[in-house]
């Protein structure tokens, strides 16, 4: 019995999940424990309910920019398939993708209006602090005030984490860590900001989806990179809107995740 | 004080749309004076042999241009 459990389908090598196994081909992940841990993310997922509501997984594992560019929900090397784009000084390691506050971002070629529905969420987990910077953006898309769709952890300026879907929350910084699972998502038309699953703020949603694409790293400032952010990434998510229950699933599969590459906070 | 390296403008025309590595693009941008500026990241990880000169260029303190964003955005 605890045979067939541990081996999916019996036999001699665990089966891996076909989803998961495109992705570690695509982006030549060798090392038995990452393997594992993408094959375990995206069971875990499926289990939950929140591999179909996602539109990009980007798990940052393998530790090259050749490796992180690929989107877990379709790891083919195109644009159509959300592959990233790094641009400017990125540093690639086995703990995810940092940004250098001057330069580097990276294009998903998402774009909301075209390519998620009416309600969704964005998610980021950063595993170092805030450190410096006016009011870097860690992911983005900005049209208008009313049109964005982003996540900051802290703006020295106003000393707040601010989100956008599609119009703003800003809540004062009083919790002093910006490390963590962020997310940015839409329960019954209340826009909701988590940190590691604690509701941080809600408002009634209000606002138009953009139409600019998404980019890690930096805003999507009406077309051009802005704001760029030092904290480093080692997982985002796009997709449709969550339910509370799916919230809360996510982070578990996604701490779960980090935990067993060794690089959670 | 982050420093970044200076370009000229041929040089930053030079550098648009090229890898400095494997899967990673150059992306000179403009600092509070209008120079074009790439990082030292872009600098010293550059294994683009056509343009090599990048690990050689001078370095200046890096002043971003102001945020576009008045506070309350």
């Amino acid at each position: 019995m605890y045979l067939i459990n541990s081996f999916r389908f019996g036999g001699g090598a665990p089966a891996v999940d076909p989803d998961a196994q495109a992705f570690i081909t695509a982006a030549s992940i060798t090392d038995p424990t990452q393997q594992s841990a993408i094959d375990t993310l995206v069971t875990d997922l499926k289990g939950y309910g929140i591999w179909t509501k996602t539109k990009a997984i980007y798990p940052f594992v393998g530790g090259t920019a050749s490796s992180h560019k690929f989107n877990l929900k379709d790891p083919q090397d195109t644009d159509a398939a959300f592959r990233l784009t790094f641009s400017g000084g990125w540093t690639h390691s086995v703990n995810g993708v940092q940004g250098n506050l001057t330069n580097a971002f990276a294009d998903t070629y998402l774009v909301p209006s075209t390519n998620l529905v009416t309600d969704n969420h964005v998610s980021i987990y950063l595993n170092t602090l805030f450190t410096s910077g006016s009011s870097p953006y860690n992911i983005g898309a900005y049209n208008a005030v009313t049109q964005a769709l982003a996540i900051r952890t802290m703006g020295t300026f106003d000393n707040s984490s601010r989100t956008y879907n599609y119009s703003q929350i800003d809540i004062a910084n009083t919790i002093g860590n910006t490390a963590g699972f962020w997310l940015n998502n839409i329960i019954s038309s209340n826009h909701r900001q988590l940190r590691n699953n604690v509701l941080r703020s809600s408002a009634t949603k209000t606002g138009t989806v953009p139409t600019q694409k998404v980019y890690l790293g930096a805003l999507n400032l009406n077309g051009t990179a802005s704001l760029f952010t030092n904290q480093r990434i080692a997982l985002s998510t796009i997709g449709d809107n969550l339910t509370a229950t799916e919230e809360g699933n996510l982070y578990t599969a996604v701490q779960a995740f980090n935990t067993t590459l060794s690089r959670q906070v | 004080m982050i420093q970044v390296g200076l370009l000229t403008e041929l040089q930053k025309d030079e550098l648009v749309g090229q890898l400095y590595a494997p899967d990673s693009y150059f992306n000179p941008i403009q600092d509070i004076n209008d120079n074009w500026v790439i990082s030292q990241e872009e600098m010293y990880n550059n294994e683009n042999e056509l343009v090599a000169w990048v690990k050689d260029l001078p370095l200046i303190d890096f002043e971003p241009k102001p945020s576009p964003f008045p506070p309350t955005e």
